[in-house]
């Protein structure tokens, strides 16, 4: 793949100069357009966790009396080797990494946040309704790229898609670019756990399947964790070399969170995976980029409070989202905490949902680019009803 | 499991379902199919016929003109290099070609049989510069067109072009006892003869022997390849003079104008040997690794009664009842299995021409992988034009490499193989795997994996795979799992 350098210069020149690969002295005569470096403007990124996050496991309730029980394999407490965060939450082991970010304040988390969606529990249709903003999938477009058409300085729209082809929340009237890192990386755990129950009724494949997952050249890219980090580490650093350049908002994907069996091993990469992602954008931002910058990371929806009987979780309601990045006021647990106990669970297995995720992210556009809260509310999240006095604007 | 007869005529028969085409529920439906491919015009070679050989002419004789000064000491590299790049540039169309008409073709059963004989009849790409462009003339001229017709005339067709004569040197082969053999010192070779028995007719262990293999060269002596005309030539300073016996019987050298061989390529199409062996690989390629004897005797009967005509043939396939019963018994090759896969992906024509525009890197006309990576700041970029060039690779002709069978390079006269086995190996689905992510990604991006399933096996997916898509992780997940699933790779 092109090293970031190579990335860098081509996003500089707008009218593609050809400095990529070879062969300057036979380009013809372009300008190259220099974009000034204008670090006083604010970016923002979404990174969308598909497969449903559990976020009360990367962000344990260990204060909370009902937890323990509803968790006794994968609940941690502080003795355990969990990283407390203020006496009441704590954080998974498996994201230290970002451990420095929650101490330097540019860390928060936001509990019991959920997206409108309700009761099916589809994958599908909750990351449909994540990414359009909508009450319902009546909305086709992505929300982040009705947001571009709002900002009041349009220097500022530039968006860019990190992903192999351009994902919903982008997708829409406005400009997005997409660019894909050259990367390929393996499979999630969740993704080998769903072909495995691909396969697991034709014998034949499922035995051929069980020999590929260790033997042959594509079994490397395919299902080798090393791979899966380090692309996950160059896709974060193409994010990070755009923003740095011309591009204001950015947006890419992280899979692996459907852990319905043997949670605690696929939690911890997925969690790595994310920590790894967070912590090369502030790498490859530099300290004044990531002073200005929000990374808003969120899930179509929560995971049950109950463990199943496979060590895993099930798909539920409430979930997690997380903020990072310089202009967030961190080191904060966000969301009103509905409890764990007797009756405070929605149908008694998910955590309720206390608040709407859009707001998080309405609030996070409000103060990166001074969209007007009338507008958030109409043309972004239909609906949502956001104003001033909005309690994600203290985070 | 019984499926609905369109949806097992698609799979079994074409190369999958595809949104928009109809797929026949009968025998009728399928020999239909058949007629008006072979009416209708292929596209390649990408010149058309006449076209290609003015093409493939004028390539080998600058090379020859180019050995001769090499050897007078006036090597000259840039000819060399540039007539090479030129025949694999035209190879490369050729093959994106022959995909794209797959692909798009609502004639599966003649597409599936012009794969099938191209293989049984096997001549490959790789065996010298001039194959690349002679070897897709070969498909179109020599071997479709007469697919439904008497199985004589595709042997005699096969085996008397150019195509074949390269690949199995017969260009290389002289009568030990004719004139040049005696100026020059060469002599016989025997491999087309070999192969013309164990491969091509009467089947390997069927009772000839090594006698017979070489009375087989001996009577094809003299045939060798006009490279000015890019045409079979018969020259008698190269042929065995006398009287050869082959099987029993005597091939006069001079008999009819020295067409002793013509008459022994009809001989061995009428041996019931070449029956059995004919209709058992039919039978083997479209049903299952192992066809009931009582299947493959209807065949063979039709064959007989018909004087081996394949329509029959195929008709007497198709109108037995086994023909529509247990479907899902083979694995679908590597191109098959591509194939497939962009029609249930309904990839559109134009993006497949773009497609191929996107691998020449040719900015005029960007494509699926151009445009799904929509990079407008950096649009004409090398490093834009080289990732897409890079990924519509990965998708078609370079996944067809890594899955082992790239078109028109089989990796013996023998072909690919065809028993199931072959094609599920770790190896192999990884690849799929792969793949299938790599397409759903680029193509997939509006589909509904419950849709899509639909559109891709329709009837032919099993509830459990029904159930399993429909709460994948994510879309693109779903989208993948319908492509590398085990019944969307067994037909």
């Amino acid at each position: 793949m092109a090293s970031i350098k190579d990335i860098e210069r081509i996003a500089l020149s707008r009218r593609g100069f050809l400095a990529g690969a070879c062969c300057v002295a036979a380009a013809p005569v372009l300008t190259p357009v220099t974009f000034a470096a204008m670090p006083g403007d604010n970016r923002f990124v979404t990174i969308i966790l598909r497969g449903a996050m559990d976020g009360l496991d990367l962000v344990q309730p260990y204060g909370d009396p009902a937890f323990a029980a509803l968790r006794p394999k994968l609940g941690l407490t502080p003795d355990t080797g969990l990283l407390d965060l203020n006496g009441f939450f704590g954080l998974n082991p498996a994201a230290s990494a970002l451990m420095p970010l929650w101490q330097a304040g540019q860390l928060s988390f936001v509990h019991a946040v959920s997206t409108p969606y309700r009761d099916q529990r589809s994958h599908f249709d909750g990351q449909d309704i994540l990414e359009t903003g909508g009450a319902d999938k009546s909305q086709k477009t992505g929300w982040l790229n009705r947001a571009l058409a709002v900002i009041p300085r349009s220097d500022a729209r530039k968006a860019i898609d990190i992903n192999t082809s351009m994902e919903l929340i982008l997708t829409g009237p406005n400009q997005a670019d997409n660019w894909s890192s050259q990367s390929d990386f393996s499979l999630a755990d969740d993704e080998i756990a769903f072909l495995d129950r691909l396969y697991s009724h034709d014998p034949l494949f499922a035995k051929v399947f069980d020999e590929a997952k260790t033997t042959g050249a594509a079994a490397d890219q395919l299902y080798a964790d090393g791979k899966r980090g380090s692309g996950i580490a160059d896709m974060a650093k193409l994010a990070g070399g755009m923003l740095r350049e011309q591009y204001r908002v950015a947006s890419f994907s992280i899979n692996g969170w459907d852990t319905h069996v043997g949670q605690a091993g696929q939690f911890k990469k997925a969690a790595g995976d994310l920590a790894t992602a967070i912590m090369t954008l502030k790498d490859t931002l530099g300290d004044e980029v990531w002073n200005k910058t929000v990374v808003l990371a969120m899930t179509e929806f929560g995971r049950t409070a109950r463990e199943n009987g496979t060590n895993g979780t099930d798909h539920g309601t409430g979930g997690l989202a997380v903020l990072a990045g310089g202009a967030v006021a961190g080191g904060k647990v966000l969301g009103t905490w509905p409890g764990l106990g007797e009756g405070k669970l929605l149908d008694e297995r998910d955590l309720m949902p206390t608040g709407d995720v859009r707001e998080v992210a309405a609030a996070m556009l409000y103060r990166q680019f001074d969209i007007k809260p009338s507008s958030l509310s109409s043309r972004v999240f239909p609906g949502l009803g956001f104003d001033e006095g909005s309690v994600f604007l203290k985070g | 499991m019984a499926l609905a007869r369109p949806t097992l005529a698609a799979i079994r028969y074409g190369y999958g379902l595809r949104p928009g085409q109809d797929s026949p529920s009968d025998a009728d439906g399928l020999m239909t199919q058949l007629a008006k491919g072979i009416a209708a015009k292929d596209r390649f070679p990408r010149e058309g016929l006449v076209g290609r050989r003015e093409t493939a002419t004028r390539v080998i004789s600058l090379r020859a003109a180019e050995a001769k000064a090499a050897r007078e000491g006036k090597p000259n590299e840039s000819i060399r290099k540039e007539t090479q790049r030129e025949a694999q540039r035209i190879y490369r169309l050729d093959a994106m070609s022959r995909l794209a008409q797959a692909i798009h073709s609502p004639f599966g059963f003649y597409e599936r049989l012009g794969s099938f004989w191209m293989d049984h009849f096997s001549t490959s790409a790789l065996k010298s510069l001039p194959m690349r462009m002679i070897v897709p003339l070969y498909e179109t001229e020599a071997i479709r067109p007469r697919m439904a017709g008497s199985f004589a005339d595709l042997l005699k067709a096969a085996i008397l072009h150019p195509a074949m004569l390269i690949y199995l040197d017969q260009d290389q082969s002289v009568g030990p006892d004719s004139r040049v053999a005696q100026e020059n010192g060469r002599g016989l070779n025997e491999n087309l003869g070999r192969e013309l028995l164990e491969l091509h007719t009467l089947g390997a262990g069927s009772g000839y022997t090594q006698e017979d293999v070489r009375a087989a060269a001996l009577i094809l002596t003299g045939l060798t390849v006009d490279n000015r005309a890019l045409e079979m030539v018969y020259r008698p300073r190269r042929a065995q003079g006398g009287t050869i016996t082959l099987l029993g019987r005597d091939y006069q050298d001079d008999e009819a104008g020295s067409q002793d061989h013509v008459r022994m390529l009809e001989d061995l199409a009428a041996d019931p040997r070449t029956a059995t062996h004919i209709c058992r690989k039919i039978a083997a390629h479209f049903i299952s690794d192992e066809p009931p004897a009582y299947m493959t005797e209807v065949m063979v009967a039709s064959w007989k009664a018909s004087n081996g005509n394949l329509g029959e043939v195929y008709r007497a396939m198709l109108e037995h009842p086994l023909a529509w019963e247990n479907p899902g018994q083979k694995i679908k090759q590597p191109f098959e299995f591509v194939v497939s896969g962009f029609r249930a992906l309904n990839l559109p024509d134009d993006n497949m021409s773009a497609l191929l525009a996107d691998m020449e890197g040719d900015d005029d006309d960007v494509g699926p992988v151009g445009k799904a990576m929509q990079m407008a700041g950096a649009a004409k970029s090398a490093e834009q034009r080289r990732k897409r060039a890079g990924q519509a690779n990965a998708l078609t002709l370079g996944a067809l490499q890594k899955m082992g069978q790239p078109i028109w390079q089989p990796p013996s006269p023998a072909g690919v193989p065809d028993k199931s086995d072959a094609w599920l190996t770790p190896g192999q689905l990884s690849e799929r795997i792969d793949w299938s992510r790599r397409a759903a990604r680029l193509l997939g991006q509006k589909l509904e994996p419950a849709d899509f399933l639909q559109v891709a096996l329709a009837d032919a997916a099993t509830p459990e795979t029904r159930k399993i898509i429909s709460q994948a992780p994510s879309k693109l997940h779903g989208l993948t799992m319908v492509l590398a699933s085990p019944e969307f790779n067994r037909r």
